[in-house]
């Protein structure tokens, strides 16, 4: 295994009475693609905010190469996209250069262009996210994490809120990163995709993470009787 | 036709200096108040969401002072029981100007307040989720991301609003500005002339409203993000704030 890159360790994080962490201790090596699935409720989208510094953690800590992440180094695309309805996608790609790096407009232009050109959305730059597909969006969406250089990328279910024939152009960006060995954390039910490019895949259940596998033992001969029953609803 | 309608003296009316001087600063007056209400609405709808229950108190406090007490009796307390209670108001650059624009935008702010918050609070969280996500800042968030968002919904109530404003600044007629409303009654007081007087009043305040109108629609489209900015933009779920009479 490869040193690891991003560790979380023993995450605990409770929203009054519901304890949606319960300790989550994982991590991930340099190059490495993690696939998480769960049911619904389970804590994927809390373990991957929390990872994000987007929510903090009751107790237990998050480090990236040894300390604490920084501004955007670890890089989140969300199931609903969520890209600015303000601006149009090459805008939405540049703002963090421009506000967070503070390049210079022209840098941050030639720097968005070249990752929406990336993601094969040369020809969209002047558009408003309005006026994209769900799956031109998401793209954009991934674009504009990228352009900040992360050393880690998380995804919370990218593709569940596209129309089928839209998920096919998503996990393509998704895979082509995976192959130029960008480190990424996947939360996604796309089981070819995860058999594919996963390191690992993580099963996630009330909190705590049920058992970790790679693909191939991990669909053929799960350890645990609640992945069973899993897999076998998502199939 | 009506038996008794001196055209005449309707048009000289509508052109002589009390009418649009009177006009001017009604339309001035609405103007810098609803201004400064913006702002200290802004201001007040930031404190309403604040994590200190002594700044959202001090909000909730302002906004229940402002909003249940009738607006023409701030304006007489401002004019006449300011200046004896706080000798700074007793100076002679406290006119009934100043007055009325010191009532109207504090009152006016009360209303905005809840209009900005309503705006605020109608842009999707995964906005702000996302621009953390990028490492900006809140206030970085607010400035570039929630803040036009916000626009584009708050417009709409804030047109309203001016109009509300534009028409409440004959309250200040009581206090001796010489606004549109005093320019008529004085016409009329003189010729016994009503009709002509009052409806040349009603042209301006007509005119005036008119005119925002379209600068409006201009405005909501420069703050429609698609290409639907050309066509004729549909207006968005306006969110609906309490709009009791003043
Ligand atoms: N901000 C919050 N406040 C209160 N409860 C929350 C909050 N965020 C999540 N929860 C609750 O925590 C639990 C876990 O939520 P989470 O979104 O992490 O689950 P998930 O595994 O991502 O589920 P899904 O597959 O539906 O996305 C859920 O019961 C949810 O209602
Ligand atoms: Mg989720």
């Amino acid at each position: 295994m490869t040193e690891a890159i991003l560790r979380a360790d023993s995450l605990h994080k409770r929203y009054g009475e519901l304890e949606v962490l319960r300790g989550v201790t994982f991590e991930v090596g340099r190059g490495e693609v993690k696939v998480i699935i769960g049911p619904s409720g389970s804590g994927k989208s809390t373990l991957l905010r929390c990872l994000a510094l987007l929510e903090e953690p009751d107790a237990g800590d998050v480090m990236l190469g040894g300390a604490r992440p920084g501004r955007a180094e670890v890089g989140m695309v969300f199931q609903r996209f969520n890209l600015f309805q303000n601006m149009t996608a090459l805008a939405n790609v540049m703002v963090g250069l421009t506000d967070v790096r503070r390049l210079s407009k022209r840098e941050a232009r030639e720097q968005a262009l070249e990752l929406l050109e990336r993601v094969g959305l040369k020809d969209k730059t002047e558009q408003y996210p309005e006026e994209l597909s769900g799956g031109q969006q998401q793209r954009v969406a991934i674009a504009r994490a990228l352009v900040m250089k992360p050393k880690v990328m998380l995804f919370d279910e990218p593709t569940s809120a596209l129309d089928v024939e839209l998920v096919r152009e998503v996990l393509d960006v998704m895979e082509g990163l995976a192959r130029d060995g960008m480190t990424m954390v996947v939360v996604s039910h796309e089981l070819r995709f995860a058999h594919h490019v996963a390191s690992s895949i993580l099963m996630m259940d009330q909190g705590v993470i049920v058992e970790e596998a790679p693909p191939g033992q991990f669909f053929s001969a799960p350890a645990h009787e609640r992945t069973r029953r899993f897999l076998a609803l998502v199939e | 036709m009506v038996a008794s309608f001196d055209t005449h003296l309707f048009w000289e009316a509508l052109t002589s200096d009390p009418y649009w001087k009177g006009a001017l600063l009604a339309l001035g007056l609405a103007t810098v108040s609803l201004a400064t209400a913006v702002v200290i609405g802004f201001l007040l709808a930031l404190g309403r969401g604040s994590r200190l229950r002594t700044v959202r108190g001090l909000v909730f406090f302002y906004n229940w002072l402002f909003r249940a007490t009738p607006t023409l009796l701030q304006l007489i307390f401002v004019w006449y029981a300011l200046p004896q209670v706080w000798p700074v108001f007793a100076g002679n650059w406290f006119t009934p100007f100043e007055a009325a624009f010191v009532t109207l935008s504090l009152n006016e702010a009360a209303y905005m307040s809840e209009i900005i918050r309503a705006g605020l609070l109608s842009v999707d969280p995964g906005q702000e989720l996302a621009g953390r996500a990028l490492g900006m800042t809140r206030r970085q968030i607010l400035r570039r991301v929630i803040v036009p968002q916000a626009i584009r919904i708050v417009i709409p109530p804030t047109g309203n609003e001016f109009i509300t404003l534009l028409k409440l600044t004959s309250l200040a007629s009581v206090i001796s500005l010489h606004e549109l409303l005093t320019a008529s009654q004085e016409l009329a007081a003189v010729g016994f002339r009503y009709p002509e007087s009052y409806l040349a009043a009603l042209v301006y305040y007509l005119g005036i409203v008119s005119v925002l109108m379209v600068l409006q629609d201009r405005l909501e489209r420069r703050y429609t993000w698609s290409s639907a900015r050309r066509r004729r933009v549909a207006a968005p779920a306006v969110p609906v704030v309490a709009h009791d009479a003043r």
